[in-house]
């Protein structure tokens, strides 16, 4: 890791290994997470980026390593405890509760009393459409509704660190474009840490990256840096990737 | 708007076949053999929605098929009948129950602090070790010579007694207190040894907050009151229910079988379910044998006989009443309802399982918990993300759905024998009512115990009238069932999944 201005990581994840069943998906991760900023795991399918959001959380508790937030170890805690430290955590595949209304699925989220009623003006403000469906139940929200449900329901009690799977899955370009809003107005905030397969979109929100691969994560830095790195991009996330310097060019070329 | 129009269809055409269907039997049977039918019906509705909706919950949240429901059915009759005929039984093993349930409870208070010894490694282990033991030694020595035969035997002579004579004829001198004192302080011992070794001393992974400790020692303050209490009152408490009004002390009955069936619902929730999550066959194979244990021990306690509970003083004194009102006043044993006579101790249990049916749907609908609930049956990982302790919750629904099972047990005990059996027919027609209605739906639960009521009582009812074999009122269970799951394989309310 660079040595760079003194920073305050409020998340410190130091070589965690993970075995769901028998199978070991997490064979050394480390993630540092700088409070205030946006921090993105970048990799290919099945390199243990979820798995990563999950074992901080204590929902796939690490055997090995040591999750540190705010200076205190929490690995091995259950999961309700962690999150009641102020961890929100957004699931990929917009896991929201379908049988509950938009309404109950928030109100679920309180961990003290009148939690949703300090936060739902700045919900509703962020994602007016929820306010307009707030009685319908779940089940009856597009795709798009049901993932700005699943990231609003993150913002009902105050939360120091988001952990955020995957918000673009799925979504419409035009629904990108209000994912990421939302975001960046998020991470004034509180610190989020971000999955992320759209490079695109990771690389016009994040301050750093890290990047998994086969259950390690083998490199970190800032995004700057590997914006202009094409050769890591084609080595660790795929050829098919293009890098905004690219589409540039492209765009150029078309033109 | 398509699946909504479908919707909207579909329910027309089983509103429209419900309608046919009951006209056509009213036509057919006429106005008195349909009433009296269908009131049968709803009263053996009403028992297996106390089943079924305990079942369909803890299956629909936890994956848990509960095999030792209908043994647990029984254990509520035999709980209400023991209050409701001789106490002498239960208040004789109050106090070692609670003693030991007191230091078991002081768990939570002292591990913060256990946690955090230093001890080395190799103590870690065998300490706690060590301190089971014990505690199994002091659990033995604090039942030596404790008669619990001779407690037990008292409710199976009143049984057969006090039909004439007096109920307070058959209480049985106890153990006196300066012989008795002993077992209750070596049960609280026994329990802290076990509070002790659960909470793990010196294993720094654990975690457990020093926050609250005096709201966490409470349980245990007021259980050690209650002991002291139960071991003072353990022979004059009986006498003194026995004294009471035969109403009130069936409204007891019902009470202590409902909290009995709680708390021994947390127990094996807390003890024998929890470590078997990860490994849900084994729970099956779990409770399986919980059933067989559970009627073993009753058959031991009160013989493999059947009992008659008598019915209490307002389902009891004989002629018919013409009203609501009329039965009120006198207690009859029947009462008109549009020229039928019915038993009143049936329309008691129709309204008990109504009542239940509402107050589960106010919680499952209105509270935090039943949001909670529901949430949990899609999805218990995003709940526990969210800071809720599902496992609390798990906890929680299976006390409830067994204490659900052990009201319908006592809720049955006055008109049916109550014998080791008992609660095996409803075990099974409990999960062909969770089959029909869709896991985990309590409103499932509900339609599909009401419709197999109807199949059992009309059943019944054509094999006598048309001479056919009795086996038709049977084998309408399983032609429902068959049907059901050709034309809706999830049940009446199950969700596709």
């Amino acid at each position: 890791m660079k040595e760079k201005i003194p920073r305050e990581d409020i998340l410190i994840v130091d070589n965690i290994h993970t075995f769901i069943g028998q199978f070991h998906i997490l064979e050394g991760v480390s993630v540092r997470v700088p409070k205030g900023s946006i921090t993105v795991l970048l990799g290919r399918n099945g390199a243990g980026k979820t798995t990563t959001l999950k074992s901080i959380l204590g929902l796939t508790p690490p055997q090995e390593g040591k999750v540190i937030f705010e200076g205190a170890e929490i690995q091995g805690k259950r999961a309700f405890n962690v999150a009641n430290l102020g961890i929100g955590y957004v699931p990929e595949h917009r896991a929201i509760f379908r049988a509950l209304s938009v309404l109950e699925n928030l109100k679920l989220a309180e961990r003290k009393k009148g939690d949703f009623e300090r936060s739902a003006d700045f919900i509703f403000e962020l994602f007016p459409d929820l306010k307009r469906l707030s009685k319908l139940p779940g089940n009856h929200l597009s795709g798009g509704q049901q993932q700005m449900l699943a990231v609003a329901r993150a913002l009902v009690p105050e939360n120091k660190l988001l952990l955020i799977d995957e918000p673009s899955e799925g979504l419409a370009p035009i629904l990108i474009q209000q994912m990421m809003e939302a975001i960046r107005v998020l991470s004034e905030k509180t610190t989020i840490l971000l999955v992320e397969q759209n490079f695109i979109m990771a690389s016009q929100l994040a301050q750093q990256f890290v990047i998994i691969d086969d259950g390690q994560s083998v490199r970190d830095g800032s995004m700057t840096d590997l914006v202009n790195d094409t050769g890591m991009i084609h080595q660790y996330l795929g050829a098919s990737i293009k890098t905004r310097k690219e589409l540039e060019m492209e765009h150029e070329a078309q033109a | 708007m398509k699946p909504k129009r479908k919707k909207l269809i579909t329910t027309l055409l089983v509103a429209v076949a419900v309608i046919a269907v009951i006209a056509g039997l009213y036509l057919y049977a006429g106005k008195e053999p349909f009433i009296r039918t269908t009131l049968s019906g709803l009263t053996l509705g009403s028992l297996f929605f106390m089943v079924a909706a305990g079942l369909s919950l803890i299956f629909g949240l936890m994956d848990v098929l509960n095999f030792a429901h209908g043994a647990l059915f029984m254990l509520g009759a035999y709980m209400g009948w023991q209050l409701y005929t001789n106490p002498t039984f239960i208040f004789g093993m109050l106090p070692t129950v609670t003693a030991f349930t007191c230091g078991v409870l002081v768990s939570p208070v002292i591990k913060p602090f256990l946690i955090r010894w230093e001890l080395p490694e190799q103590w870690q282990k065998t300490l706690p070790k060590i301190a089971y033991v014990l505690a199994i030694v002091l659990l033995i020595l604090a039942f030596l010579n404790f008669n619990i035969m001779e407690l037990a035997s008292t409710a199976m002579v009143a049984a057969t007694t006090t039909m004439v004579g007096n109920p307070l004829a058959e209480i049985t001198p106890q153990e006196p207190l300066a012989q008795f004192w002993y077992r209750p302080v070596l049960l609280i011992i026994s329990g802290l040894l076990v509070a002790f070794a659960s909470s793990k001393p010196g294993v720094k992974t654990e975690f457990a907050p020093k926050e609250d400790l005096l709201k966490k020692a409470v349980p245990s303050i007021l259980l050690f009151a209650l002991t002291i209490i139960a071991t003072l009152f353990r022979e004059s408490a009986p006498i003194a229910i026995l004294l009471m009004n035969g109403n009130l002390r069936f409204l007891i009955a019902i009470f202590v079988a409902v909290a009995f069936g709680f708390m021994f619902g947390a127990l094996i929730e807390i003890t024998l379910i929890r470590p078997l999550y990860v490994r849900p066959f084994f729970i099956v194979l779990m409770t399986l044998g919980l059933s067989f244990v559970i009627r073993e021990l009753v058959q031991l306690l009160w013989d493999p006989l059947a009992y008659q509970m008598v019915r209490p003083p307002l389902f009891a004194q004989s002629g018919k009443a013409a009203s609501l009102l009329e039965w009120l006043q006198n207690g009859n044993a029947t009462i008109n309802i549009s020229g039928v006579t019915f038993p009143t101790y049936r329309l008691f249990v129709i309204l008990l399982g109504f009542l239940m049916f509402v107050i589960v749907t106010i919680i499952m609908t209105k509270s935090r918990l039943g949001m909670i609930i529901r949430a949990g049956v899609q999805d218990p990982q995003m709940v526990e993300a969210l800071g809720i302790n599902v496992k609390r919750v798990f906890t929680f629904v299976f006390a409830f759905g067994v204490a659900l099972a052990t009201l319908g047990g006592i809720g049955a005990g006055p008109f049916l024998p109550i014998q080791p059996l008992m609660g095996d027919q409803f075990q099974m027609l409990g999960f062909i009512t969770v089959v029909i209605g869709g896991m985990g739906s309590y409103v499932g639960a509900f339609v599909g115990a009401i419709i197999l009521g109807m199949g059992r009582a009309f059943g019944d009812y054509f094999a006598l009238k048309l001479s056919l074999s009795p086996a038709v009122s049977e084998a309408s269970t399983v032609i429902i069932m068959v049907i059901v799951l050709l034309i809706k394989p999830q049940g009446l309310f199950g969700k596709k999944e």
